[in-house]
């Protein structure tokens, strides 16, 4: 179809990375394949020991999936903002819906 | 050491006379009352008795009655404490065990995972929320809402909101945000589960929101929001409504020179009678731009608008241009088809014109 309709027209709120990472099972990714997690706050966690983005899922498992806790231990442990702790929580939560 | 009687009164006149004169006390001259001689016994005697170990230890007795004091103080203390409460405010989360801090968040109907070092920072922490906002445990903070934004999975999530909101009764104002857009809704007060529904679209919780929300929640909500939203006005409702961008040239709407869009792909489709130019789709469409722009710019003062509308082409457009390119194909074939004997003249004429 004509490059045109390329423009910036967003279809939905969910962004690119979002859609990305839920559209498959994550494997090896990097914690920065997360929604919402850059290179910042993926060096911050790399810190703490959560390398992968597996080893994020499962914190959010062990808070039994609750966005908030979850998100409350995120802005924590990586200093992240409300905007994207909520971004990855909701990430992580479509993509268990999808493979978990 | 010597120990003298502390009652000497058990004791003969005679013999107190003896003890006394045995310890060189001084004794009065004649023959006193068994009363005197008693006393003196006490005053010298007795207090010797007594003298000689604190001289020994003279700090004990200081140290003696203290002790007793404080223990005495701290058993009082002890014995008006109550620990019979079912849930004393002053519970020291940091001293519970994971056992311990686990029950007290169940009792609050908190669903908690286990209690392991990355874990235990949080649910203490959520189970000081919860003291703090008073032992009564009928308030149920918003640990909800796992959905942030819209739930493209349905509504499996919806049944869990719903028996939140029921649950709901008191809210608690103080509750800091943590995740601002998410509690919102929740924290409502009458609030029916249909309304949790809709929560799909940041829209729809907008409109929530100014269906009756209470103020302290609504005013932390337009902060979320504002946060979210920064360029949306503000408006009673809360309603944000963005005008959809005019179709130009529809409806009987004239064509304006800001519209150059339009017309750089009107002129090229007009061009294309031969349905040739569309043929080469997107490629030569990029291509022909600059020539275009260039023979639009002549006809109107572009204002730097020589690209393509920010929102996107008109949807008649894009079903024109669909239709352009269905139909090209349809000749192309069709003229394959007729042509069997001669394939590559059929096509390669379409081509030959769709390249000048």
């Amino acid at each position: 179809m004509p490059a045109q309709c390329v423009a910036s027209h967003k279809m939905s709120t969910t962004s690119q990375k979002h859609r990305d990472f839920v559209a498959e099972p994550m494997g090896d990714k990097p914690v920065t394949a997360l929604s919402g997690i850059g290179e910042v706050l993926g060096k911050k966690l790399e810190e703490q020991g959560f390398d992968k983005a597996f080893a994020v899922l499962g914190q959010y498992l062990l808070l039994r999936k609750d966005g908030e806790l979850f998100t409350e231990w995120l802005k924590d442990t990586s200093g992240a903002n409300s905007r994207n702790a909520a971004s990855c929580s909701q990430c992580l939560r479509e993509w268990c819906d999808s493979f978990l | 050491m010597p120990e003298y009687l502390e009652d000497p009164s058990v004791l003969t006149k005679d013999k107190l006379k003896s003890e006394l004169l045995a310890n060189n006390v001084a004794l009065p001259t004649g023959d006193q009352r068994k009363d005197v001689y008693v006393q003196l016994y006490l005053k010298n005697l007795t207090v010797q008795n007594k003298k000689i170990p604190s001289t020994d230890a003279f700090s004990s007795d200081e140290e003696l009655p203290v002790p007793v004091v404080s223990n005495k103080s701290r058993s009082g203390r002890k014995a008006t404490r109550k620990t019979d409460k079912p849930r004393p405010e002053d519970l020291d989360v940091t001293k519970l065990t994971s056992e311990g801090l686990k029950d007290e968040l169940l009792k609050y109907g908190v669903n908690v995972g286990p209690i392991v070092a990355t874990t235990r920072k949080l649910y203490e922490r959520r189970l000081q929320k919860l003291l703090d906002h008073g032992p009564p445990e009928t308030v149920t903070l918003p640990m909800v809402i796992t959905q942030v934004d819209s739930n493209h999975n349905g509504n499996s999530n919806s049944d869990r909101y719903s028996d939140k909101e029921e649950e709901v009764t008191t809210v608690p104002e103080p509750e800091p945000v943590t995740v601002p857009v998410v509690e919102r809704p929740v924290r409502s007060r009458g609030k029916t589960p249909v309304t949790t529904r809709t929560r799909s679209s940041q829209h729809n919780r907008v409109e929530k929101i100014a269906a009756g929300e209470q103020t302290p929640s609504r005013v932390d909500e337009k902060d979320v929001l504002k946060e979210m939203f920064p360029y949306e006005t503000n408006t009673p409702t809360g309603i944000n409504a963005t005008c959809r961008r005019p179709i130009r040239g529809a409806a009987g709407r004239p064509l304006k020179s800001g519209d150059l869009w339009t017309d750089e792909t009107l002129l090229r489709s007009t061009s294309n009678s031969s349905y040739s130019e569309s043929r080469t789709a997107t490629v030569h469409r990029v291509t022909t731009l600059p020539p275009s722009t260039r023979l639009v710019t002549s006809v109107t003062p572009p204002a730097g608008k020589a690209v393509a509308p920010p929102r996107g082409l008109p949807f008649w457009l894009k079903l024109l241009l669909l239709s352009v390119v269905a139909g090209f194909i349809f000749f192309v074939y069709q003229t394959m088809e007729t042509n069997a004997m001669a394939p590559f003249g059929g096509s390669s004429d379409s081509t030959q014109t769709s390249d000048s």
